[in-house]
């Protein structure tokens, strides 16, 4: 059982230096999350400390491969409008 | 401790309590700075960033070694550096504490000018503690002429006062939008704390208890505390002045109030939810009703976090990575270097500024004039006097001069109100634009005016003005308020003008 980053990630280090587990490590193209050394943070917190502070929604998925922080959930911009957003600047 | 109120001597009290940046002292306004107790005007005097006039003379420079982040503001999109210190959109180069050292003993080797390092991103410093910490720790043992500062969200700030305390750091930044949970929850979705990622108006109550208490514990270690805020319209733009007067209160010595920028491309929350910026007129209202109980930053050009250079000039590219890893920097010897040049910039600084003091007498003693203000821009390159070709300014300075003498109002980047896209008015040339930039402004003084811009000038009714090239701006704006006035220009009362800047 363990978490992974995906290539959304945009390399900001924050959450490498919560993770209890010291499953995390800075490498290229992106972070990346040692599944061996992954715990979930089973025994330390009742949350995935890295998905908490991650800034970035879909960066970190869980071991079903389902995004812990869905299109939406941080920044609060409704993915309709980010996709109305995005198509208007493409427009130009 | 209780700092003094600023701009409250009697000339700014029925001057309408403007205040302003201390550039502006050619008139009866003093020099904000007198009214700062010793301790504090001696930091703040030759400080790049605070003080007007020091930032024709010296630099400041930022490192980008802190990336991470423990909360989210609306106006930042964590793809690019902490839009509180630096501009929406700019990535910069993360250095290591090591590579930042060199970097910045690299730096103050070669530009003795360099005086203040700061750490600025491209995340909150005081989330990476081990990395800032290490570069102040490193840089205060190994180039201890350098001053250190640091700007942060607040949020660590508290448990960090101690360690900042050692490292001999006397400026620190916190970025304060709100002293209201409600209103918090409109600019900041979420915080990390204690683990766990808290939301809305429970985030922000935590994020602004963090911040005030930092705040209080900084003043109480003697640390210098300017305070930034976001003006972000119809969500804190009634409340800064509230603001304002609590961070006051409490000591911190000047508050810079900043436009919130906001583009959809930058896919901020705001940006993309059509939020605006505040326009120059509200913005300037803003910093005017702020400034009547606080001295205001006015010339912050929201410099990039890996900025190098006077600000507003950048020389970042002199010293890339591998450029300062061939560098073999002496610093003792660079150090002696520095102290001289030092020694002869705070004469030149000093002179001048007994100088500005015996023409603001003079002043006082000529007859008032009873005309209306006017908004002059200024094309300069630094060095107090106006030396920039009109087509090649990329900023302008604005000024307002009255009777009551000569005041620093704004920077206004030429192309300030378009990213040069397509969004901004269909085939507008940069003349077109820079002219639309300086709406307001009566008068353009520059080093030369070519003919095609200064017949677009005149039609748009600013006069150009290549008469004082080389001049002391303050004198040169003077000098042209007082043609106009005896030229019989200035006697309607236009109150419209002002608020125009
Ligand atoms: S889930 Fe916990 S243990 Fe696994 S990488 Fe994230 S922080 Fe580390
Ligand atoms: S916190 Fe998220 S975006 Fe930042 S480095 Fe980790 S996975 Fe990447
Ligand atoms: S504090 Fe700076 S880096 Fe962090 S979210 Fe706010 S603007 Fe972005």
């Amino acid at each position: 059982m363990a978490v992974s980053i995906i290539d959304l990630c945009v390399n900001c280090f924050a959450c490498e230096p919560v993770c209890p587990s010291h499953a995390i490590s800075e490498a290229k193209p992106h972070f990346m999350v040692d599944p061996k050394k992954c715990t979930e943070c089973e025994g330390d917190f009742p949350v995935f400390q890295c998905a908490s502070i991650c800034p970035i929604e879909g960066a970190i998925l869980d071991s079903f491969g389902v995004a812990i922080n869905p299109p939406g959930s941080l920044t609060g911009i409704p993915p309709e409008k980010m996709a109305e957003a995005m198509a208007e600047l493409q427009s130009h | 401790m209780q700092l003094p109120v600023l701009n409250n001597t009697p000339s700014q009290a029925e001057h309408g309590a403007k205040g302003g940046c201390s550039a502006s002292s050619c008139g009866t306004t003093d020099n904000q700075m007198d009214s700062l107790p010793d301790s504090i005007r001696e930091k703040v005097q030759n400080h790049p960033c605070y003080s007007e006039d020091a930032h024709h003379y010296f630099a400041r420079m930022h490192v980008a070694v802190a990336p991470a982040c423990n909360i989210q503001c609306h106006y930042c999109n964590r793809k690019y550096d902490c839009a509180n210190e630096s501009r929406p959109g700019v990535v910069s180069e993360l250095l290591t504490p090591d590579q930042a050292v060199k970097k910045t003993m690299a730096v103050a080797a070669t530009i003795p000018q360099m005086t203040v390092l700061g750490i600025a991103g491209p995340g909150d410093p005081l989330a990476n503690p081990e990395r800032t910490f290490e570069t102040f720790r490193r840089l205060s043992e190994e180039a201890p002429d350098i001053k250190l500062c640091v700007s942060t969200n607040g949020l660590a700030l508290p448990d960090a006062v101690e360690e900042l305390s050692k490292h001999n750091i006397d400026h620190v930044t916190i970025t304060i939008n709100t002293v209201d949970p409600e209103i918090g929850a409109k600019i900041y979705p979420w915080i990390f704390w204690n683990n766990k990622r808290i939301k809305g108006i429970k985030g922000a109550k935590i994020l602004i208890e963090q911040q005030q208490k930092g705040l209080e514990m900084l003043i109480a270690k003697g640390i210098l505390v300017k305070v930034n805020s976001v003006m972000i319209p119809g969500v804190n733009d009634q409340h800064l002045a509230e603001v304002s007067r609590v961070v006051k209160s409490k000591g911190a010595f000047l508050h810079n109030v900043m436009p919130l920028i906001a583009e959809a491309e930058h896919g901020t929350f705001y940006g993309v939810m059509g939020q605006r910026g505040p326009t120059p007129d509200e913005l300037q209202d803003l910093q005017d009703s702020c400034s009547g109980d606080m001295n205001m930053m006015r010339h912050c050009r929201q410099c990039r976090a890996d900025a190098v250079g006077l600000l507003g000039e950048d020389r970042g590219d002199e010293f890339t990575l591998d450029k300062i890893e061939e560098m073999d920097i002496d610093y003792q010897a660079a150090m002696e270097k520095r102290k001289v040049i030092h020694q002869a910039i705070q004469e030149e600084m000093d002179s001048k500024r007994l100088e500005k003091a015996v023409k603001a007498q003079q002043h006082q003693q000529e007859p008032k004039l009873t005309t209306r203000p006017v908004l002059m821009a200024v094309a300069t390159s630094g060095q107090g006097v106006i030396n920039v070709h009109f087509g090649h300014a990329k900023e302008f300075l604005i000024y307002e001069a009255s009777p009551e003498g000569v005041r620093f109002i704004s920077h206004r980047k030429a192309d300030q109100y378009c990213g040069g896209d397509s969004t901004c008015g269909d085939g507008e040339s940069v003349l077109q634009l820079t002219i639309r930039a300086l709406a307001g402004c009566e008068a353009v003084l520059c080093s030369k005016v070519g003919y095609e811009p200064w017949e677009m000038l005149e039609a748009a009714g600013i006069a150009p003005n290549g008469e004082h090239a080389m001049e002391p701006i303050e004198d040169a704006v003077m000098a042209v308020y007082k043609e106009m006035a005896a030229a019989g220009k200035l006697d309607e009362k236009n109150e419209a003008v002002r608020a125009n800047a």
